[in-house]
């Protein structure tokens, strides 16, 4: 196409994550679930914005993917997004809703991320398309990512399975020109009639879908074999390369006159294409981010293609990797000046979150955590966070400890209010049934914030913007056998290391609920303290709860003085709570507050 | 010929906002353009970089910048500019605020925030404009219209014309900001003159 042909009104610039809205919408979808994670989170707010079809988040990526796969049944086309590890919570249906396969079109969105940008690891979600035997699509730009959204859906419809489309980081948050269309208006695709044979999976009816299955994927094959998915660029054929998605673009930066195999369907390959391709070249090379997932298949085809070096499997590709892992030059270095200090996120000013790290940090807490913007408590200053493995898992973890170390180890849960219900819950359970001694403290700032501030069940709104029923965290403990369940304020320092102790100290299992908003989602609570410098005695405890508005500024003393920025600065007189000597005033103890 | 122009800065000055204004005004003048960044923890004031590539006549295929290869940077903090100038080509432009953000971890015993950024970007031999963007802002009224102002100095380097980026700010920024920006953006073009 050229620019001159380009309809400008009918050309919009858009993120991977809008574009695969833009498709599903355009696809005639009705029904969109996910849970909020980077890079995946901005789709389902896309959707809803377009309209027409009914989107929530769900609890989690299990319970999304369940209810999607129960409006799939039902007949309408739906849509299902959730983070690379998302996948794994939702491995359990996944699996299975490969055998029963779908009514109308099912297109789960698996968005990984390459080089942990923001995540805890980085596994390669191509694997369990070819582990459940479901077909994935790779969009390698945000045209293809609107395209192969549709074309899921018809995909998911013609071969009768649920179809993920995996975008990466370098998709979703990348904007690109993407011609868009007008949405059609698709039917329901079934009447409710029960057909246990297809829906219920017992052993015997199962065997008899695990043969169609089969079939299926001899089909896939076929498909693979004939579709304009993939497409052979031919070029200077002394260089041949197979790729796919963000790979694809990286490649053909680095050798643009190479020729290549573009798979748009990054599982099942097309062996006989692939044959043909490597027939017509004399170097052949896959070039893939993370696993050796197609150069694994294409070697057991029987097809020769050069070894790559192993730390090209690790993190992102870029057009200079890509030139550096077939040429065999060095991987192009672009190093910083060793002495510049870096600069990693941390919690904000105002963060409710700092209190209670700066509790847990006093009385010396060994402290279980998990996914969220919390986790950033175990940097310093604060280092208060001692482990992050899963969502939920500190709960879990902090009950294993305390079974071998018995309730005088120091060891207390973290878990945010968004995290708590995604999967803290069941664990929180297991604590009460089997007579466990944790004190789990919900760090409940009312929002998911780490991922842009979407609602959750315990605030009460709903993404479709219908009003839900809130989640009441301190009934539920109670309900599930936690007698003792306290509230505080996190901008109160003193009530929060109490309640820490006391928690601490009781046999019995206990959760803390420590509640404030995100200091993203409130204006300024009131102006900053001023310094007393007469009064400072230099100790540096305000320093130490690691605020960006507080910096350690080197007057000549003989220590460091803290100087406040007062434009970061909330309001929130955290560091004027730790001040040993009262020497951070707050204006407004003379004056009087607002309504802080 | 594709454009790369690297945007840099912390978490929170509108850099995403800016490279937003950049790529619609591309499109808007029915060029190629794609632009990357990453988002999730890199707000939490963090580093933040975005690459915009773009083109009057060729595709643009990987939506990052090839290492060592920004023709352009725009450097939202002194700082950031350093730390990302070995992506700048040896002919680079680079236009750099001069206002210093410390990270928190200079409050650190390992880490300061060197005295001779400016100086060293100097060094590195590419052509460094120093733009006193928020400054501007500020004088202006509007602290938030620096990323704007940085924009219009930009607009001086590229051959989009002005009803481009006119119409993009437009687009992208609240209806009740527009005017201070474009007057931002003006003032930014004009600073550029004779720099």
């Amino acid at each position: 196409m050229t620019d001159t042909a380009r309809d400008l009104s009918r050309t919009l610039l858009l993120s991977g994550n809008e574009a695969i809205a833009r498709g599903a919408w355009e696809a005639g979808v009705r029904f969109g679930s996910g849970y909020p994670g980077t890079p995946s989170s901005e789709i389902l707010p896309a959707l809803k914005e377009l309209g027409d079809a009914y989107v929530e988040w769900s609890v989690n990526e299990k319970v999304a993917l369940e209810a999607a796969a129960g409006a799939s049944i039902a007949g309408a086309r739906a849509l299902v997004t959730m983070k690379h590890v998302g996948l794994n919570v939702a491995a359990d249906p996944l699996f299975t809703l490969s055998y029963t396969g779908v009514a109308g079109g099912l297109v789960i969105i698996s968005a990984d991320d390459p080089s942990m940008h923001s995540s805890q690891n980085e596994q390669d979600n191509r694997n369990y398309a070819r582990a459940a035997r479901v077909p994935m699509l790779e969009p390698a730009d945000s045209q293809e990512a609107r395209e192969m959204t549709m074309r899921a859906f018809e995909l998911s419809e013609q071969f009768d399975v649920p179809v993920i489309v995996r975008p990466v980081t370098r998709i979703c948050h990348s904007d690109g020109l993407v011609e868009v269309g007008e949405r059609r208006q698709v039917e329901l695709r079934a009447e409710l009639e029960p057909n246990a044979r297809k829906y219920v999976m017992i052993p015997a009816w199962a065997r008899e879908r695990r043969v169609v299955m089969a079939e299926r994927t001899l089909e896939l094959i076929a498909l693979a074999e004939e579709t304009d998915l993939n497409r052979e660029e031919i070029g200077d054929t002394s260089l041949g390369i197979i790729a796919s998605g963000v790979a694809w673009q990286h490649a053909r930066e680095a050798f643009p006159d190479a020729s290549f195999l573009k798979l748009g369907l990054a599982w099942p390959l097309p062996p006989e294409r692939i044959r043909r391709f490597a027939a017509q070249v004399e170097r052949l090379f896959v070039v893939e981010e993370l696993d050796p997932f197609l150069t694994a298949q294409i070697l057991a085809m029987g097809v020769a293609v050069e070894p790559v070096d192993g730390r090209f499997r690790l993190g992102e590709l870029t057009p200079g990797r890509v030139r550096a892992m077939i040429t065999g030059e060095p991987v192009p270095r672009v190093a910083a000046d060793e002495d510049l200090p870096p600069r990693p996120p941390t919690l904000c000013a105002g963060c409710p979150h700092r209190s209670v790290f700066s509790a847990l940090r006093e009385i010396k807490a060994y402290v279980t955590g998990d996914i969220g913007c919390y986790t950033l408590g175990t940097l310093p200053p604060l280092q208060a966070l001692h482990t992050c493995l899963c969502m939920g898992a500190g709960v879990s973890q902090a009950h294993g400890m305390q079974k071998v170390r018995g309730h005088e180890a120091p060891v207390v849960a973290v878990i945010g209010d968004s995290t708590f219900t995604h999967s803290g819950i069941t664990a929180l359970v297991n604590i009460a049934y089997n007579a466990g001694v944790s004190t789990v403290v919900i760090l409940d700032n009312r929002t998911t914030a780490m991922t842009g501030g979407q609602v959750h069940p315990g605030v009460g709104e709903t993404l479709s913007g219908m009003p839900g029923r809130a989640l009441d965290f301190e009934a539920l403990a109670r309900a599930v056998g936690i007698d003792d369940v306290r509230v505080v304020d996190p901008y109160d320092l003193a009530a929060t290391e109490q309640a820490l102790r006391e928690a601490m100290a009781s046999p019995e299992p206990s959760v803390v609920i420590a509640r404030r908003e995100c200091a993203l989602m409130v204006p300024d609570y009131g102006p900053a303290p001023v310094l007393d410098e007469e009064l400072c005695i230099r100790c540096g405890k305000c320093i130490r709860i690691g605020c960006p508005a507080l910096s350690a500024f080197d007057d000549g003393g003989k220590r460091p003085i803290p100087r406040i920025d007062a434009a970061l600065c909330t309001g929130c007189t955290m560091c004027a709570q730790v001040c040993p000597v009262n020497a951070l005033k707050l204006p407004a103890d003379a004056e009087g507050r607002g309504d802080a | 010929m594709v454009t790369n122009v690297l945007l840099t800065g912390v978490g929170g000055q509108g850099i995403i906002t800016a490279s937003t204004v950049l790529s619609q005004a591309c499109r808007i003048a029915g060029w190629q353009v794609k632009k990357s960044e990453v988002h999730g923890m890199s707000q939490r004031g963090g580093s933040v970089n975005s690459y915009v590539r773009f083109s009057a006549d060729a595709p643009v295929a990987s939506p990052l910048i090839p290492e060592g290869a920004a023709g352009i940077m725009l450097a939202f903090e002194p700082l950031e500019g350093l730390r990302q100038i070995g992506e700048c080509a040896p002919d680079a432009r680079v236009l750099v605020e001069e206002r210093r953000i410390v990270p928190v971890t200079v409050n650190l015993p390992e880490f300061s925030y060197p005295d001779d950024v400016l100086e060293r970007l100097q060094a590195s031999g590419r052509r460094v404009t120093v733009v006193p963007a928020m400054a501007t802002a500020v004088d202006l009224g509007e602290p938030r219209a620096a990323n704007t102002v940085m924009l219009g100095a930009l607009a001086t380097l590229l051959a989009l014309p002005d009803a481009a980026w006119h119409e993009a700010l437009h687009g992208v920024l609240k209806p009740t900001a527009v005017a201070i920006n474009l007057q931002a953006f003006a003032v930014g073009r004009e600073m550029m003159v004779g720099a």
